[in-house]
């Protein structure tokens, strides 16, 4: 069996700005073992989250080939990769992307209800995921009465809810203090070590990127070097 | 299923946790309801009593060429000549004495009718207070239709006078018929000397047929028996002779129905230009949904679901504003001794309801054609 959760050959992926056409990035190859906790760093515009749209299925290459839990991606129809995003991917954003009027369970609960389980289930899973994020007694609070950290965590916790087998992350500690962001990292961490959880994180702080196993560099589209 | 009603739920929580803004939005469409259920209830009580059925039985014989009741004059044995036509069941001689002869909101009619052959004639009337018995023993006994009652709040025993006649109320009646239920029934003789109209002569009279099909037959019969008596007849059905004698009326409802098409136009575009606000404001958080895994279908269901509960709620809340307010306010729009009662019935409130999910709905395809349309990574990044 392919132990390998990415497999990146010849990615490329262009757009056109107005009249010119931008390549964030060119030709990248790119392997990512299963169970690994990968931080992508870079400048601005080096094409980390253009990396990390084309990984989670929200965007698609222009060229090459992009293998991911077994399945080419790049291949998949629209209607194929909205499906294939549910059950593979969590997404965390650096600004959690809570819905503002639902309480943190149902902030959870959405990305379970278009999957035909039945309501008990889908509780049980809520919960459970609250529970592993610490947020179980704040289940029933708004978005609006959180902290950031407690926001990122219910976000953490609307990833993982499915199960996916891989998590990318943008910038998850972006917004946070000191304190957050390390109980943040911890509980990245802890879900590579306990849950074995892919993760691949971009980031512009080195100490976030130093809780990673491996650290890459992104310049102008292509990876310069491991760290 | 489960998925359309967690998608139906979390519609409802945007909705209902939005307070302001889908209360605003409930008003408007609302208020566009209460305007198109009025409207309705106009055309529908219109169509009742104009558009014929094959149900329809009754003849209204008139005096030829005249049109207010105060110059219908025919003589009262005529119904004993017309009770011998082939067809014709049961005659009934009618005094009409009204308040306006003009076209108006609260016209009071009287009808003037022999004692003891109103149930005889139209045994479909029921008495629902008050007594046929009480009225038989007053001369000045009124028997009032239920709307009419209603609508100047008289109960048995009240007097009040109208057009210059002092009546008694003795009971108030009900009746499929919607004539019926807008005028008060007094005694022929009665109505004859307060109107000072004389003994013996009437305004109309209403013929029942044996069957809907001789109506034409018998019309015909009845005019060509008085073609060259002193009084000639115009015979018609009893719905036909409402849109010739009410024809100012029917002209002036029928222009409602463009102020009912603008209530639905404006309810449409109130209900597509909010959802196309929260489609708008709500480009990142569907971007979300997207990235979690909801396909395009499952937003624009969103978007469709909360444009039809606003559509229902609005719906609901303008139907029964607008129900509740022509029951008690019992309008009777009349003209030329014709009595229109403007009362909803449940075909216009279920069509209401209807009309509101449909608006809401229809109105909501736009906004979620766009919702579902925006490109994931293009509406996360701004």
């Amino acid at each position: 069996m392919n132990d390998l959760m990415i497999q990146c050959r010849g990615v490329s992926k262009s757009y056109f700005k107005g009249k010119t056409e931008v390549t964030p990035l060119e030709a990248l190859d790119l392997d990512v073992p299963r169970g690994e906790f990968l931080a992508l760093m870079g400048p601005s515009g080096s094409g980390k989250t253009t990396l990390l749209n084309l990984l989670s299925g929200i965007d698609s290459p222009t060229a090459g080939s992009l293998v991911i839990a077994g399945e080419e991606i790049a291949k998949l129809s629209r209607r194929q990769l909205t499906a294939w995003r549910a059950e593979h991917v969590g997404y965390i954003f650096q600004l959690y992307h809570l819905v503002p009027v639902l309480t943190a369970f149902e902030n959870v609960e959405l990305p379970l209800l278009l999957s035909g389980l039945s309501k008990k289930e889908r509780h049980e899973r809520v919960r459970t995921a609250l529970d592993l994020v610490g947020l179980g007694d704040r289940m029933n609070h708004a978005p609006t009465e959180l902290s950031g950290g407690q926001e990122q965590r219910v976000a953490i916790a609307r990833a993982i809810v499915a199960d996916p087998p891989l998590l990318v992350a943008d910038e998850p500690t972006g917004d946070l203090d000191r304190e957050a962001a390390t109980r943040i990292l911890d509980l990245l961490r802890s879900l590579t070590e306990d849950h074995g959880k892919t993760i691949v994180m971009v980031t512009h702080d080195a100490k976030a990127a130093a809780a990673a196993d491996r650290t890459l560099h992104l310049e102008k589209g292509q990876l310069l070097e491991n760290a | 299923m489960t998925s359309i009603l967690n998608l139906l739920r979390l519609s409802w929580l945007q909705l209902s946790r939005h307070r302001v803004r889908s209360l605003l939005t409930l008003l408007g469409v609302a208020s566009g309801m209460f305007l198109f259920t009025s409207v309705e209830t106009l055309q529908r009580s219109l169509a009742v009593a104009t558009e014929a059925t094959a149900a329809d039985t009754t003849l209204v014989v008139f005096r030829e060429n005249r049109f207010c009741p105060s110059t219908s004059r025919l003589p009262e044995h005529f119904a004993d000549e017309i009770r011998r036509i082939d067809g014709v069941r049961e005659v009934i001689p009618v005094q009409v004495v009204v308040n306006n002869c003009g076209t108006s909101l609260d016209v009071v009619a009287f009808r003037g009718v022999p004692t003891g052959l109103l149930t005889r004639y139209a045994p479909e009337i029921e008495i629902v207070a008050g007594s046929e018995a009480e009225w038989a023993k007053r001369d000045d006994g009124a028997l009032l239709g239920e709307v009419f009652a209603q609508r100047r709040g008289l109960s048995p025993g009240d007097r009040f006078d109208a057009a210059g006649v002092t009546v008694t109320v003795s009971g108030v009646l009900r009746s499929p018929n919607p004539q019926d239920n807008n005028v008060a029934y007094v005694k022929l003789p009665f109505l004859q000397q307060a109107s000072r109209t004389g003994l013996g002569v009437v305004t109309q009279f209403n013929v029942r047929v044996e069957n809907s099909d001789d109506l034409t037959a018998v019309a015909a019969a009845i005019d060509e028996r008085f073609e060259s008596s002193q009084a000639p007849t115009d015979t018609k059905p009893e719905k036909a002779f409402f849109a010739e004698s009410a024809a100012e009326l029917v002209e002036l409802i029928g222009f409602t129905r463009w102020l009912g098409v603008g209530a639905v136009v404006a309810v449409g575009a109130l209900v597509a230009n909010a959802l196309l606000l929260v489609v708008r404001g709500r480009v990142k958080e569907n971007a979300v949904l997207r990235t979690l895994g909801y396909p395009g279908r499952a937003i624009a269901t969103l978007v469709v679901s909360e444009g039809g509960m606003l559509g229902v709620a609005g719906g609901v809340a303008g139907v029964a504003l607008a129900a509740g307010f022509l029951h008690w306010q019992s309008f009777t729009m009349g003209a030329e001794g014709q009595t229109l009662s403007i009362q909803p019935d449940a075909f216009v409130v279920l069509s209401g309801i209807a009309m509101g999910l449909l608006l809401g709905v229809f109105a909501s395809l736009w906004p979620a054609y766009q919702a579902m349309r925006q490109p994931i990574v293009h509406s996360l990044r701004n």
